[in-house]
């Protein structure tokens, strides 16, 4: 667990002892993202920056305690960035390069909302380190499409209503382009099965569904 | 005179949103940010003696902490979705209430700051569940019409049972998201919230400004399914610390900590007494419905007798209700509130109503039609139930069911089982203003309470504008859900349509006649809008404003100032509500006892449909959340620290795509004669009424097993 979710007690020994479940081995909520990655509690509070890769010195200076620099594609854009070590894609995403497409519905990576390509491969975002992407290619909803010319995904997901509020279209829409390339998208019990990774609270399924053999068919795979 | 049918049309933001391009309120960007997270409460009940804050001050990045010394002291109110809620409070009421609020220049540092705070507590006794030592029962008014005993023991067949509904979690994809920004004496607050005019009241009772400087944008919100209809907690505390830093902060709530913050759908428990002629008339029900309350819970127990009480014509029905007081924060409206857990138990106790006498489940439904309100003795407006479950047993082939239990299997032993159910839901409405601007540039603008949660009121208005106006729809904007634009009101309860769509017909009429007055005569070529750019004048706006059958100005009023105003579904001289049958067959696997629903056939009477393509997401979407509490949400109480154990989406199970199948939606699309212009009635809530009790029967049916409780699982069929 982790991202303060953890709502077990920070308190006096004694009163967690009376009335709370903290340091109780079966809570399942006790571990939190800092014990995970085994990090001291100083950072770096400075301002994170997007530096274009040439303007960036070849001889990396000492960084703050706590950050880690990375040049990552983006949209087919070079990125470089000094990132807190702890930062989570979907957050440098965000926060840092106003990427707002990826959504953050748990950032436990059960949700599917934050879902962008990294290497071509469909990752959850809110689980993978910045710092992965390091040398890497993203690829954000915002860079899907060319200009005006939707892709057909996109295009499919308009016709066929596959979406309600639209908070988790972005990421069912990057993971169902992946389905398809990934060869997941041949029947409609293949498509839901690889499609379950993304809920749509609102429940657009049959929407999705038909809009994925929709695309499938004008990708020319599936 | 009511409006012809609509045409299809594609939903108005659906471009938007397959883009990355709809902003919800996280998605707000502004210079020199903060990030906010809190400290939660971990005990269910006590007082905080001390907040440590020294060592989460020094790590680098906090700037701040708020803590209760931030805060005026302020009354705990009875808990409603319009209600003030407190700021940092010493005394804990509920295992999760924020004890502090970090405020830190990244995400990662308040995060941070959050864990290293520490709490000393004075524990007190807590009540986690209504099953727990001092979880106290306290009665509700009764909702009776006629003489129940007396029909009771005159009652030829009586089915008599319990049911129960768990506790369940709303879980809309978008976090509760709250950007506050304090600059030249205003507040501006974004949230993703059905409530933005409630905020604005609420947030400056708490924090005791004037609402007058605060400002409240929800334009495009992630879902909400009742959430977002009450003021959140954390509002006026992300604005007070944007008020206290000067500086613009942003908390994105976690979605474990939503889980205690946030309302929730109460356990409720229903026993139901009724009873039958010879005929298969019912003619009587003596109905006790418990619910889970928390300790200053305003929502209100009785409301589950609104809708089962009309379903059928039952002149003799006593509606009992009680609260069960216990520790918790409130429970709250969670989509059909009352009408499903009540539908859920109605319908299964007329499906077993259906097999004791030996009568088809369908036609036992409708010989027990109404033209009537019993409770009131008014007609209703319209009612097509009979007509839904009509077409619905068409569509799904119901005349080939074989009506014994457990007599339907596929070649692998896999059983079959066909269900249905009725649902209904009451129309409701509140007061509004409209303002329509028609500009000399081609421009068109629309302004009206409401708020944009997927369902689709941006599209419904957008069809009856573009119906009534010659317009550029690439020019035109639409504005909900923002206190600036117009007066803002909670919009659920499946009220947004017929609160807004009439007051365009009424804008562009007074629009037309603003127009004709301007010309004085003279005789103008082309659109509304050229005919204004040739007048040189640079716009025209017109305000329009309705009430709900029966309200006078002082409802309008009330609505102005930020209140909650719905009238209905009893009007002065009718009765309106929305019907749905739902046609369910389920596959219960012969190893596994799996349960899976490969289609459902579901038609629904929603008055005149405006957005056809809108209304029958709704309605799927509608299935599928009864499919997915049917068969899988259930939020676990903890029964030693209270709160709740599951509380994140991999535990907290809610139907995927591997859950859903066919979903076949249709509409009667008949116009209701007297509830407004168009002839529209509700629809986003009554699409999932009834869904569950279509699987239990359904799953009855397949196994001979009766199941009263949800979810059905896996180890009840084993």
């Amino acid at each position: 667990m982790s991202r303060n979710d953890d709502i077990s007690a920070k308190g006096d020994p004694e009163d967690r002892n009376r009335a709370s479940p903290q340091g109780d081995s079966t809570d399942p909520l006790s571990l939190n993202r800092r014990a995970t990655l085994g990090i001291g509690a100083a950072m770096a509070s400075s301002a994170l920056s997007v530096v274009p890769l040439r303007a960036q010195s070849p001889q990396v200076t000492a960084l703050p305690e706590g950050t880690t620099a990375i040049r990552t594609l983006v949209n087919g854009r070079p990125v470089a960035v000094t990132i807190d070590v702890r930062t989570s894609l979907l957050d440098l995403l965000r926060e840092t390069l106003a990427l707002t497409g990826a959504k953050k519905g748990c950032d436990h990576g059960q949700c599917g909302a934050c879902t962008v390509h990294l290497d071509g491969r469909r990752v959850a975002s809110c689980l993978t380190l910045a710092a992965k992407a390091d040398g890497r290619e993203v690829l954000t909803i915002e860079g899907l499409s060319h200009g005006d010319a939707l892709h057909p995904m996109q295009q499919a997901f308009i016709d066929h209503d596959a979406l309600q509020c639209g908070y988790c279209t972005p990421g069912q829409i990057m993971a169902a382009v992946a389905c398809v390339a990934e060869g997941n998208a041949t029947s409609r019990e293949r498509i839901r099965e690889y499609m379950s990774g993304s809920i749509c609270r609102c429940g657009a399924y049959v929407g999705i569904v038909a809009a994925i053999e929709d695309a499938a068919s004008r990708m020319g795979r599936g | 005179m009511p409006a012809p049918p609509f045409a299809d049309r594609p939903r108005i933001d659906a471009l938007d949103k397959v883009r990355g391009a709809a902003a919800y309120a996280a998605d707000m960007r502004f210079p020199g940010l903060l990030h906010a997270m809190t400290v939660p409460s971990p005990v269910a009940r006590g007082r905080v003696a001390a907040l440590e804050t020294e060592a989460a001050l020094r790590i680098p990045g906090v700037t701040r902490i708020l803590t209760p010394a931030d805060f005026a002291p302020t009354q705990r109110v009875a808990d409603l979705p319009n209600s003030p809620r407190p700021g940092l409070v010493p005394e804990i009421a509920f295992r999760g209430e924020p004890l502090a609020l970090i405020v830190a220049e990244t995400l990662e540092a308040a995060i941070e700051g959050a864990e290293a705070v520490r709490v000393r507590i004075e524990g007190a006794p807590f009540s986690a569940t209504v099953d727990s030592p001092g979880a106290a029962r306290e009665p509700a008014p009764d909702v009776s019409t006629g003489d129940a005993a007396r029909a009771l023991a005159g009652a030829s067949t009586i089915v008599e049972a319990s049911y129960e509904s768990p506790t369940q979690h709303h879980n809309p994809i978008e976090l509760l998201s709250t950007t506050a920004v304090w600059a030249d004496g205003r507040l501006l607050i974004h949230e993703g919230s059905q409530n933005a005019g409630a905020i604005k009241v609420a947030v400056a009772r708490t924090l005791g400004i004037d609402p007058a400087i605060v400002d409240v944008k929800s334009a495009t919100v992630g879902g909400a399914f009742g959430q977002k209809g009450w003021v959140q907690r954390q509002t006026a505390l992300v604005a007070r610390a944007a008020m206290l830093t000067g500086r613009p902060v942003k908390l994105v709530a976690p979605r474990g900590q939503i889980f205690h913050l946030a309302t929730f759908r109460p356990l409720s428990r229903h026993r139901i007494r009724l009873g039958a002629d010879a005929t298969g008339r019912m003619v009587g029900v003596h109905y006790e419905v418990d619910q889970q309350n928390s300790r200053s819970g305003g929502f209100p127990a009785n409301q589950y007798h609104d809708g089962a009480m009309r379903l059928y014509g039952i002149a003799d029905y006593a509606g009992i209700a009680a609260n069960i007081r216990t520790d918790t924060q409130a429970p709250g409206h969670m989509r059909a509130p009352y009408e499903h857990p009540a539908c859920f138990a109605f319908e299964s106790a007329v499906d077993e109503l259906s097999y004791r006498l030996g009568r088809d489940p369908v036609a036992l439904r409708m010989a027990n039609d109404t033209r009537t309100d019993m409770h009131t003795g008014k007609p209703l407006s319209s009612r097509f139930l009979n007509e839904c479950l009509q077409i619905g047993a068409e569509r799904f082939g119901w005349s080939r069911r074989n009506p014994a239990p457990a007599s339907m299997a596929a070649p692998d032993g896999t059983q079959i089982g066909w269900g249905v159910a009725c649902g209904l839901y009451p129309t409701l409405i509140h007061p509004a203003v409209a303002t329509l601007r028609i500009a000399a540039d081609g421009s068109t603008r629309f302004a009206v309470a409401g708020h944009e949660f997927g369902q689709g009121i941006r599209t419904a208005l957008a069809a009856v504008l573009t119906r009534e106006l010659q317009i550029d729809e690439r020019r035109l904007q639409i504005l909900v859900g923002d206190t600036t634009a117009a007066p803002q009101h909670l919009t659920a309860g499946s009220w947004g349509s017929a609160s807004a769509l009439p007051l365009v017909v009424q804008a562009v009429a007074r629009m037309r006649q603003a127009v004709a007055e301007l010309l004085d005569g003279r005789r103008i070529a082309g659109t509304l809008h050229q005919q204004i750019a040739t007048v040189r004048r640079p716009f025209l706006e017109v305000e329009v404003s309705q009430v709900g059958p029966g309200q006078d100005s002082a409802a309008l009023q009330r609505m102005r100032a930020g209140g909650y105003a719905v009238t209905g579904p009893a009007y002065p001289d009718f009765t309106t509500m929305s019907y749905i049958a739902h046609f369910v067959e389920v596959r219960v696997e012969p190893r596994t006892r799996r349960v899976r629903v490969p289609r459902v056939v579901s038609i629904a009477d929603c008055g005149r449909v405006v957005s056809p393509r809108t209304a029958a997401s709704q309605v799927r979407g509608g299935v599928v959340w009864g499919i997915s509490h049917a068969l899988r949400e259930a939020t676990e109480t903890d029964p030693r620290y209270g709160g709740f154990l599951n509380n994140d989406l991999a535990e907290y199970v809610v139907a995927t795509n591997a859950d859903v199948d066919e979903i076949d939606v249709g509409f009667v699309d008949e116009p209701d004669p007297l509830f407004n212009s168009i002839g529209l009635k509700s629809l986003g809530e009554v699409s999932m009424v009834g869904v569950s009790a279509a699987v239990a029967n359904a799953v009855f049916h397949a196994t001979g097993r009766r199941l009263r409780k949800l979810p059905i699982r896996v180890d009840d069929l084993l």
